[in-house]
């Protein structure tokens, strides 16, 4: 079934190819190469089918005609059905929009600039005017803390472990500064852990300048670390949930999962610190169970008493 | 392959250019590279084919050939086909090429439709944000743009929604509108919407001027829900004071204590969202009223010591 997939594939690429060409005579091969993402011999098998392609009855004036220059210029000719792209689907206009939208929120972006004008064309002709939101949260230090990443400057930072619950003091270099499942993250060298390590910028309490000036990482286009991957060290909890739990499968990095009687399910999760357990299972309550190791189930009884001893001498 | 591929361009070109619907028969005796002569293989061959387009957003539509409806016919309408030219600039183009490359979405949707656009004009960025997709997601937007009556099962309820937008918010996308049973503002996270939505047909409401769908999640879920509202007072430790003022505004505390605590107040709507909000401080934070409230966290806490004991079986109640 993969020569269907490609040919789907191409079929796509092809609907956005030729009106681009027709709008745009004498692009070169390269240059649509760079603009469609894909290699020049790719191209050139799209360019050598597109002949054979047209109207009935397959006469000469009724085939797609198609000129590559010496210097690389393309034209099409005969393909006026074609001179308009497909409209966009409603995952191609979501996808452009969010990214746009996320991107647009981010601090330091033009309100007024290019990408907004995009956007609100963009919205207009899809009849979503206001109709897409992304709110990428306002955590206070993202901006000077992208800054200290591009220029190089090493930082000292308030950090607040959430997993552990204890506030610490570290020397950071910083990398680079994301957002990604709904939260800003700082990636820095982190003098004090003596490796890399990713900090949630919205528990930054304080950044001062420790005035030491650190040689930049040369920019990546990869996402490696965009997603979090659990360390082999991490606690392996077995949990059983309800129903009414079963989000935490969908939502946090589980790596086994087996299906119970009555759509409850046993899942093994990657837990990095004894307060983000305790935390899940509190909240959870009943509708989750902690199976095993016998040490979690330590973990969240402890805790559930730490907090009930608040409550005992009443209010 | 490329036989196909050739077949699928042919067509699609077709059933561009026809003003009246075209038959199988039509299309059988026109197209090249041409269909089987088995009947059953070209019906089955067609209909393939049919699909294809179909997933990729081709608009196919079937209309009867006669008055009498007998036969069906196929046909592209342009108008339904073209993308209506949006007159970008190079600049504009540019800064759409840098933002599906500085945030990260799964699937290839956005570079497809970047593509359609005029493909990637001047240079990709670094990647700067990362978001998730769900598979529910571009029902509700279509339903949002096209003004469509979304109808789905949500935690073991079915309701209809007259959708006003999307929002992404904290990691997790929402569909917010008016809920049509309940005629009143609700919001949905989409992936906990069962299976995919049904979407009813395009121009069926009207949504409000100057709706801002933003507001409708605003506070969710510490503050939207649709229990009965009532007032709780909560006694957050000086260690975390400052983080809690930070998250719900300075607005909400209502007495600060000479070690650094504060009390805050909120409007309580959604026990559950509560109840998670005040376990993830953990023993920074006590709930000082109202006494209800006070003992549900009590009873939830006490029954998550009676199960987890360790060493017992699982579940047993000990003495």
């Amino acid at each position: 079934m993969s020569g269907q997939e490609r040919s789907q594939d191409r079929l796509q690429r092809m609907l956005a190819l030729v009106p681009w060409i027709l709008a745009n005579p004498g692009a070169t091969l390269a240059e649509l190469a760079t603009r469609f993402d894909i290699e020049e011999t790719q191209l050139e098998q799209d360019l050598e089918l597109l002949p054979m392609c047209g109207l009935p009855p397959y006469t000469a004036d009724r085939l797609i005609d198609v000129w590559v220059g010496d210097d690389g210029a393309v034209s099409i000719r005969l393909a006026e059905y074609f001179e308009r792209p497909l409209r966009l689907t409603p995952a191609e206009g979501v996808a452009l929009l969010a990214a746009g939208r996320t991107l647009l929120a981010v601090p330091g972006s033009d309100p007024a600039g290019p990408l907004a004008r995009a956007l609100e064309k963009l919205e207009r002709t899809l009849g979503a005017t206001g109709g897409i939101t992304v709110d990428v949260g306002g955590a206070n230090h993202v901006e000077l803390l992208r800054d200290a990443a591009d220029d190089g400057r090493q930082l000292e930072i308030e950090y607040y472990t959430f997993a552990r619950d204890e506030m610490t003091t570290r020397v950071v270099d910083p990398v680079r500064v994301f957002h990604a499942f709904g939260a800003w993250y700082l990636a820095a060298y982190c003098h004090r852990a003596e490796s890399d390590r990713l900090f949630r910028v919205d528990r930054v309490r304080a950044v001062r300048e420790t005035g030491v000036a650190v040689p930049p990482r040369p920019a990546t286009t990869d996402d490696g670390g965009l997603v979090y991957r659990p360390s082999p060290d991490d606690l392996r909890v077995r949990m059983r949930l309800g129903r009414a739990a079963t989000w935490v499968a969908e939502s946090l990095p589980i790596e086994a999962r087996k299906e119970l009687r009555g759509g409850r399910i046993e899942v093994v999760l990657a837990v990095s610190g004894a307060a983000f357990l305790e935390r899940l299972a509190l909240g959870l309550g009943s509708d989750a169970e902690v199976v095993a190791p016998d040490e979690a189930r330590t973990m969240v009884e402890e805790a559930a008493r730490r907090v009930l001893t608040r409550y005992e001498a009443g209010p | 392959m490329s036989e196909r591929l050739e077949r699928l361009l042919n067509l699609t070109a077709t059933l561009l250019e026809t003003r009246r619907p075209l038959t199988l028969d039509d299309l059988a005796e026109r197209l090249e590279p041409a269909y089987p002569d088995d009947k059953t293989a070209r019906r089955r061959a067609f209909e393939r084919d049919k699909e294809t387009l179909r997933e990729l957003g081709v608009p196919v539509s079937v209309e009867s050939v006669d008055s009498l409806g007998g036969e069906t016919g196929y046909r592209i309408r342009p108008d339904d086909y073209y993308l209506p030219d949006l007159a970008l600039s190079d600049d504009e183009r540019a800064a759409l090429h840098v933002a599906v490359t500085a945030v990260r979405l799964e699937g290839g949707a956005a570079h497809a439709g970047l593509s359609k656009l005029g493909g990637a004009e001047g240079a990709a960025a670094p990647p700067l944000a990362q978001l998730e997709v769900t598979p529910a997601l571009p029902d509700c937007f279509d339903a949002v743009s096209r003004r469509r009556v979304l109808t789905f099962r949500y935690r073991d309820d079915e309701r209809k929604l007259e959708p006003y937008g999307v929002v992404h918010r904290i990691g997790h996308w929402y569909v917010v509108g008016r809920d049509v049973d309940r005629d009143a503002p609700r919001s949905f996270r989409i992936d906990r919407i069962d299976g995919r939505p049904e979407v009813g047909a395009p121009g069926a409401f009207v949504p409000p001027a100057d709706v801002d769908p933003s507001r409708f999640v605003r506070d969710d879920p510490l503050r939207f829900g649709e229990d009965q509202p009532v007032a709780a007072r909560v006694l957050v430790d000086a260690a975390r004071a400052a983080w809690v003022t930070d998250e719900l505004g300075p607005e909400v505390v209502v007495d600060r204590r000479e070690d650094g605590a504060v009390v805050v107040e909120l409007q309580v709507v959604n026990r559950a969202a509560f109840r998670t909000w005040v376990l993830g401080l953990l023993e920074h934070a006590e709930v000082l009223e109202p006494a209800d409230l006070r003992r549900d966290l009590v009873d939830w806490l006490g029954e998550i010591v009676d199960r987890t004991r360790t060493g017992d079986e699982a579940g047993r109640r000990s003495s």
